[in-house]
């Protein structure tokens, strides 16, 4: 009896200890770590697939900052609602994070203010790191009560792109400015065939949301399309949403010129399934400049080249739509931050010209513009239109729409999406769908 | 000496059960003590602690003037209430053939319950490849003469039956496992009796075998309508809520809430609500058991 009693302590009591062990190994690691002059390992989490652009620069970074020993690790996370909420998650609990990208304004937004980034003024002034000579007059958009708490590193462009094959085939140039009319003519006149052999005039990309198909609005609405000045209405009455909702529901099921948004929802249709297979004529999405170079994955012979946005009518567009992007900070609970921010200097002077050639145009003025242009159409100077690719893509603008108003951003998007779904699939019609929009969101922003 | 033989038995036992209620009161007591709390908070768990406002139930009074939850709130409803009568009586019917009427019992049983073992995210994702244009369902559904077969996940009107036909195949295998075990222990002497005296197979399962399975349908339509209101997966990945709010869910709604628009004590309030409303409904047929569960 007392022999089992005694078994069935120790075996409670090493069962216990076992709790323990996990915390008391870790400590003994840290404490090695401390004694010698080791190499420190930053870890940098990025959006983009390592092989299109983000090994190579880590790889550049790590020869030339071996000596100093410093080295960079590169994590990519999904730039989706759950890889955001992954890192939201990692910054919290002050995981092993030192450097990451936000890529909006809203995201970076809340980051700031939940203490998930950190203020890099000090690191600004002692380094006199000229963020406006580096990165142009926009910058002061991109600070958050008058503090940078980002570097960005890409130009975010955007436009249309073009199968530039199929409008010489149809006598058509690629268009450097056209309205809303001549853009449904062209995809109505590019619309050919039936069926499974059906090769449409556009697609709008409405896989992930219905409300995608509404970019082109920043060209008119500027950085903050959803809000009135003040950000306490929303700007859901203005003319231009109805316009531009009425358009993408009229080439969808009038024309029929677009693929619907049920067939891309319910198929899951991607830009390199249906543009890159050349079974649409336009489609939006220019962050797909890396799938286009990869003829291994997605096999293609024809040539892409970028339109701007179309406007409403003939008056040119007010905004630029894009501005900076790929926002690199810094976690604050981060043990090496002066390396961090070593890391971000060399990369906003130099190091980020490997992710041109997958079409990440760098934002620093200190990089060449030529040589970005020869980096991103380098090995497909047959699959890329260089000429408008600078104009659309490498071109740095003066009038870029910033986002400044973060104010319920997420509630009005989802609300906006769901009256765009409605209208696409027929429910409303355009007007009652803005109507509705309004009327939902002023509620919100009322709370 | 009585004492400390007694004392001893007693710290043994608490060390024994000591990690299991250390780990039950860390990850389940005090969260949910702490989402009762801050039920009552307006809190953006981003910015720390620190910032948990306290609004004195504003939540509770604010839900029910939000479309959102209201939606939700119905499409649940609408959701169980389909689920339920069709998934227990559909087991029922299932089991009573299996046990009549099939040889080999087990490796039926067994194929029955492998959906309701499976991962939720794998189910979901293979029916949304069912339920494409080009997916068997309407390939089927065509070849049998319907013109227009809907479009599922991307209908309307059709997107929340698509979700609950998916979730009575994935359901079902755990009601006619827990029937057929019950019907393994139903009396043969009262079916030899009923059948001297002329009873039709349908009259033996009216009068005899429905009433007799009554606790065991009792039980099954209290677990699967608790289960059947916390539905989330499926619509996690199928439909994302979508289209517009067809399918929008109590559970969905809950987590849009919490990690998208960053309103935890609103979250935590709407989980307290989904609580007190399946308490009240189990309740209610509890007292109502004894109108019909004949034990």
């Amino acid at each position: 009896m007392k022999k089992t009693k005694l078994i069935a302590m120790i075996l409670t009591v090493a069962m216990s200890l076992s709790l323990f062990a996990g915390c008391g190994a870790k400590s003994q690691v840290k404490s090695q770590d401390a004694t010698k002059k080791e190499t420190i390992t930053l870890k940098l989490w990025g959006g983009v697939p390592s092989e299109y652009g983000p090994q190579e620069v880590v790889d550049n970074f790590n020869k030339e900052f071996k000596d100093k020993g410093i080295q960079v690790e590169y994590t990519r996370f999904v730039n989706d609602g759950q890889g955001n909420l992954k890192l939201d998650t990692g910054l919290l609990s002050g995981g092993d994070l030192d450097l990451y990208m936000s890529y909006g304004m809203d995201t970076l937004s809340k980051r700031a203010t939940g203490k998930m980034a950190m203020d890099l003024t000090s690191f600004i002034d002692k380094d006199k790191f000229d963020m406006v000579k580096n990165f142009g007059d926009a910058i002061k958009n991109y600070n958050i009560n008058g503090k940078t708490y980002a570097v960005p590193e890409t130009l975010t462009n955007s436009g249309i792109l073009i199968n530039k094959d199929m409008f010489d085939a149809a006598g058509l140039a690629v268009p450097t400015s056209w309205t809303y009319d001549e853009f449904r003519a062209i995809a109505k006149k590019l619309t050919k065939g039936e069926g499974q052999d059906k090769t449409y005039g556009m697609f709008f990309n409405t896989v992930q949301q219905a409300n995608y198909a509404a970019s082109f609005i920043g060209s008119s609405l500027g950085g903050d399309p959803y809000y009135k000045a003040g950000g306490k209405e929303s700007n859901f009455d203005n003319i231009a949403f109805e316009k531009n909702l009425q358009l993408t529901s009229d080439m969808m099921n009038v024309d029929k010129s677009a693929v619907s948004h049920i067939d891309t929802a319910t198929q899951k249709l991607t830009i390199e399934g249906l543009f890159l297979s050349g079974k649409a004529a336009m489609s939006l999405g220019v962050w797909s400049t890396r799938s286009i170079k990869d003829t291994v994955k997605f096999p293609h012979t024809f040539m892409t080249a970028y339109a701007p946005f179309p406007t409403v009518d003939k008056e040119p567009a007010k905004y630029t739509v894009g501005g900076l992007g790929d926002l690199l900070s810094i976690n604050p609970k981060s043990k090496y931050t002066q390396e961090a921010w070593d890391f971000i200097k060399w990369y906003s002077e130099k190091g980020s010209l490997p992710m041109a050639k997958y079409g990440r145009v760098p934002a620093s003025k200190n990089v060449d513009k030529a040589a970005v242009l020869k980096a991103s159409t380098q090995g497909a100077e047959k699959l890329l239109d260089s000429k408008s690719f600078e104009t659309i893509m490498v071109k740095s603008y003066t009038n870029y729409g910033v986002p400044t108003i973060t104010n319920k951003s997420a509630e009005l998007s989802k609300v906006f999406n769901e009256e765009c779904e409605a209208v696409l699939t027929q429910q409303k019609t355009a007007k009652q769908a803005m109507q509705s929009s309004k009327k939902r969101a002023d509620a919100l922003l009322k709370q | 000496m009585k004492i400390s033989k007694q004392l001893r038995t007693d710290i043994t036992g608490y060390l024994f059960i000591g990690p299991n209620i250390i780990v039950f009161l860390l990850f389940t007591i005090i969260p949910i003590i702490f989402s009762f709390v801050i039920s009552f908070s307006n809190w953006d768990y981003t910015q720390g602690f620190s910032n948990i406002n306290f609004n004195n139930g504003m939540n509770y009074i604010n839900m029910w003037k939000d479309e959102w939850f209201t939606k939700s709130l119905i499409n649940t409803v609408v959701y169980s209430i389909t689920l339920v009568p069709i998934t227990v009586f559909l087991a029922l019917v299932i089991s009573v053939l299996v046990d009549k009427y099939v040889i080999g019992k087990t490796p039926v049983k067994l194929a029955l319950f492998m959906p309701y073992i499976s991962n939720i995210v794998a189910i979901s994702i293979v029916w949304v490849v069912m339920y494409s244009p080009y997916g068997p369902i309407t390939q089927f559904l065509k070849s049998i003469g319907i013109k227009n077969p809907p479009q599922w996940v991307g209908d309307y009107h059709w997107a929340l039956p698509g979700i609950i036909i998916m979730s009575i195949w994935a359901g079902i295998g755990y009601a006619v496992l827990i029937y057929t075990s019950s019907i393994q222990s139903l009396p043969e002497e009262l079916y030899e009796a009923a059948q001297l005296d002329g009873a039709s197979g349908l009259q033996q399962f009216t009068k005899i075998t429905i009433p007799l399975l009554s606790p065991t349908t009792f039980f099954l339509i209290t677990t699967t309508l608790i289960g059947s209101f916390q539905v989330f997966g499926q619509i996690y990945i199928m439909t994302k809520g979508g289209p517009g709010t067809s399918t929008h869910v109590l559970v969905y709604y809950i987590y849009t809430s919490a990690f998208t628009f960053f309103k935890m004590g609103y979250a935590a309030s709407m989980s307290w609500i989904l609580f007190i409303i399946l308490f009240v409904v189990t309740i209610v047929q509890w007292k109502f058991q004894d109108k019909w569960v004949n034990y």
